[in-house]
C-alpha cells in the first residue's frame, strides 16, 4: 500500500529538519568555537563567532607542551585511565565470574553483598575520613584502589556470563583446568563485547574524574590531573569575571582554550569505539534491569 | 576469585559507614574515629531545630534533580521520536551521534566551554550580542543567581539528552512492525501512528526510566556543583551535597555535616525501596 504525502506531511518534515539542524548546532557549536579559538591568531577575537579560525597559530599549544605542570599533568591523566580501568576489569570479571558459579555456597548473600555497593554510600566526609585512615591521601593509588571493584559492571559481566551455556565451564573442569583457567583462558575471551564496553567507560571515567583530586590529592602537585588543572586554570580568571570586574588578558584566554581541547581530545578519539560497544556490550544487559 | 572484589566492598562501602558515628560524638580532624565524647541527637537537633537551612537546600536539591530528570526523559523520547520521523536517516544518524556525545565529557570541560560561550565580558555568544546591539550588556549566567537554576537544568539535558535518546531508540527498534501496519491498513496517518503505536509503546520506558532515576534525587553530581558554585549564585547553587562538603571540609564541622549525611541517606534508602516496588509493579503490567 503505497503511502500519501499530503501537505502536512511536508510541513512536519521541514520543521522537524530545520528543528534537528538547531539540535546539531547546539551540541556542535561549543566545541567548534573553542577549538577555532585555541588555535586563530589571537588579536580582535571578541565578540567573534570563529565559525572558522582567524588566522593560524599553534603558540598556545607551543606554550602548554613546553609547560612541565601540564605535561605532568597528562601523564597523570594517562596513567590513571589506563591503570585503573584494566585491574578494575581484572578484579570485577572474576566477581562475576565468580558470583554467576552454579549452587556457589552462601552465593545469594555474597551477591546481596557485592551489590548493594551501588547503594552504600557512607557519603563525603566518610569517605575523607577512611581514605585518611587507609593513607591514600595524596598518594596515586586513590586513583587506582578505590576504584577496583564496580557493582554495575559486575551485573553487566554476570547477565553475559549467564547468557554462555553452563556446560561450556563443565568442559574446562573436565578437561582438568581450574576455575582461573576457565575464566582467563575461555570466559574472558568470549565476555569481549562487554569487557570492551566496560574498559572503555572506565577509560572515560578516569579521565574525566575530578572530584577525587580535590578532595584528596589538593596538596600534592605532583598528582594534578589535567582536569585539576584546567579548572584551576579556569577558576584563577573566570570566577572574578563572574564578580563583574575587570577585562581578561587576550593571550590566556587562547591558552584556556588550547588546554580545554587537550582535554576533550582524547575522549572524541575514543568516541566512536564508545558508541559502538555502548550499543553492543552494555545495552544488552541493562535492557534486562 | 571473589576475594579482591569482597575486600575492595569492605573497605570502601561497608567499614566507612561506622564513620556515621561521628554524628553523634563531638568528633575531631586527626583524633580517633570513636574518640569524641557522645552527644546524641545534638546535632540532629541543630540541623531541624537551630537551622533554617534545610528548607532552601531541599528546595535547590529538588527543583534543580527534578526538573531536570523530567526534561531530560521527555525531551529524550520526543528527540528519539523526531529522529525516527526523519526522512534523511544519514542526518539523523549524525544527530543522534552528536547529541550522545556531551554525555562523555566532565564537568570540567563543560564549564570551559560555557564559559567561553557565556562568560559576560569575554563569551563568545554574550560579546557577539553586545556588538550586535541586542543586549546592552552581556548576561551574567555563571554568577548572577535568578539564572543558575536553569543554567543546572539545561546542561543536564544538554549533557544526558544523548543516553537517554539512545535508549528510547532502541525501544522503538524494538516495536513490532504489524502493530504499524494494522494501523496504516485502519486508515491511520503519519501523526496517528506517532500518537496511537510510537507514542503508548515508549511510555512504560519513560515510567520506568523515570521511576528509578526518582530514588536518587536527592543526590546531586558534586563535582558539578562544586565547579558551578561561586560567592555570588550560592543562593540557588547549594544542594545538600555541597553543603555537607562545605560544612564538612572547608569549615571542619565533621558532626553537623556528617548528620546531614545521615538524614539524607536514609531518606534516599527509603526512595529507592519505594521506587523498587515501583518498577516491580510497572514491569508487571507490562509483561502481562
Amino acid at each position: 500500500m503505497k503511502y500519501k504525502r499530503k501537505l502536512s506531511d511536508h510541513i512536519f518534515d521541514l520543521c522537524n529538519g530545520l528543528f534537528l539542524v538547531m539540535l546539531f548546532v547546539i551540541m556542535v557549536y561549543p566545541f567548534l568555537y573553542v577549538i577555532n579559538y585555541s588555535i586563530s591568531v589571537p588579536v580582535g577575537l571578541r565578540g567573534a563567532l570563529l565559525l572558522l579560525p582567524k588566522g593560524f597559530d599553534l603558540s598556545a599549544y607551543k606554550t602548554l607542551f613546553q609547560d612541565n605542570n601540564i605535561l605532568g599533568a597528562f601523564f597523570i591523566s594517562i596513567a590513571r585511565s589506563t591503570i585503573t580501568p584494566i585491574l578494575m576489569l581484572s578484579v570485577t570479571g572474576m566477581a562475576a565470574y565468580a558470583l554467576a558459579t552454579q549452587n556457589l555456597a552462601f552465593g545469594r548473600f555474597l551477591k546481596t553483598f557485592c551489590t548493594l555497593t551501588m547503594y552504600v554510600s557512607a557519603g563525603t566526609i566518610a569517605s575523607y575520613i577512611f581514605m585518611k585512615q587507609y593513607h591514600l591521601m595524596n598518594n596515586f593509588l586513590v586513583y587506582v584502589i578505590p576504584y577496583l571493584f564496580n557493582a554495575y559492571n559486575m551485573i553487566l559481566i554476570i547477565s553475559y556470563i549467564e547468557s554462555i551455556p553452563y556446560s561450556l565451564r563443565e568442559a574446562v573442569y573436565v578437561d582438568g583446568g581450574n576455575d582461573l583457567q576457565a575464566y582467563w583462558r575461555v570466559f574472558f575471551p568470549i565476555c569481549k563485547p562487554v569487557n570492551a564496553a566496560i574498559l572503555m567507560f572506565g577509560i572515560v571515567s578516569q579521565w574525566n574524574s575530578f572530584m577525587d583530586t580535590q578532595l584528596y590529592c589538593a596538596m600534592e602537585e605532583k598528582l594534578y590531573t589535567l582536569q585539576y588543572l584546567l579548572y584551576n586554570m579556569l577558576a584563577s580568571i573566570s570566577n572574578i569575571e563572574a564578580l563583574k570586574s575587570g577585562a581578561v588578558e587576550v593571550n590566556a584566554q587562547s591558552v584556556k582554550m588550547a588546554i580545554t581541547v587537550i582535554t576533550v581530545f582524547p575522549v572524541m578519539c575514543v568516541y566512536p569505539f564508545l558508541q559502538k560497544y555502548f550499543t553492543s556490550g552494555i545495552m544488552i544487559g541493562s535492557v534486562k534491569e | 576469585m571473589l576475594a579482591p572484589a569482597i575486600i575492595c566492598s569492605l573497605l570502601f562501602s561497608y567499614i566507612p559507614l561506622s564513620a556515621w558515628y561521628v554524628a553523634f560524638s563531638e568528633y575531631h580532624l586527626g583524633g580517633s574515629l570513636f574518640g569524641g565524647e557522645f552527644v546524641g541527637l545534638k546535632y540532629f537537633y541543630k540541623i531541624f531545630q537551630d537551622s533554617s537551612d534545610l528548607g532552601y537546600l531541599v528546595q535547590n536539591t529538588l527543583v534543580i534533580n527534578g526538573v531536570s530528570l523530567a526534561v531530560v526523559l521527555v525531551a529524550a523520547m520526543a528527540l528519539a521520536i523526531l529522529l525516527q520521523e526523519c526522512r534523511w536517516k544519514k542526518g539523523a544518524k549524525l544527530v543522534q551521534t552528536v547529541s550522545f556525545f556531551p554525555y562523555f565529557i566532565s564537568w570540567v570541560v563543560a564549564y570551559a566551554l560555557v564559559w567561553a560561550l557565556l562568560a559576560v565580558k569575554s563569551g563568545s555568544i554574550n560579546q557577539f550580542l553586545v556588538n550586535a546591539g541586542i543586549l546592552k550588556q552581556g548576561i551574567n549566567v555563571l554568577g548572577e543567581a535568578k539564572y543558575s537554576w536553569r543554567l543546572m537544568i539545561l546542561l543536564n539535558v544538554w549533557k544526558s539528552i544523548g543516553y537517554n535518546t539512545v535508549i528510547f531508540l532502541s525501544t522503538i527498534a524494538g516495536i513490532p512492525s504489524d502493530q504499524y501496519e494494522a494501523a496504516r491498513i485502519d486508515g491511520a496517518g503519519r501523526f496517528q501512528l506517532i500518537r496511537y503505536v510510537t507514542l503508548p509503546n515508549l511510555l512504560p520506558t519513560l515510567s520506568v526510566l523515570l521511576v528509578m532515576n526518582a530514588g536518587w534525587i536527592l543526590n546531586s553530581n558534586l563535582e558539578q556543583f562544586f565547579i558551578f558554585y561561586n560567592a555570588t549564585n550560592w543562593s540557588r547553587m547549594e544542594v545538600l551535597d555541597m553543603y555537607i562538603y562545605k560544612f564538612g571540609l572547608k569549615m571542619l564541622d565533621f558532626p553537623y555535616a556528617t548528620a546531614m549525611s545521615v538524614i539524607k541517606s536514609f531518606v534516599s534508602i527509603l526512595l529507592l525501596v519505594a521506587v523498587n516496588k515501583v518498577v516491580k509493579r510497572i514491569n508487571k503490567q507490562s509483561m502481562f
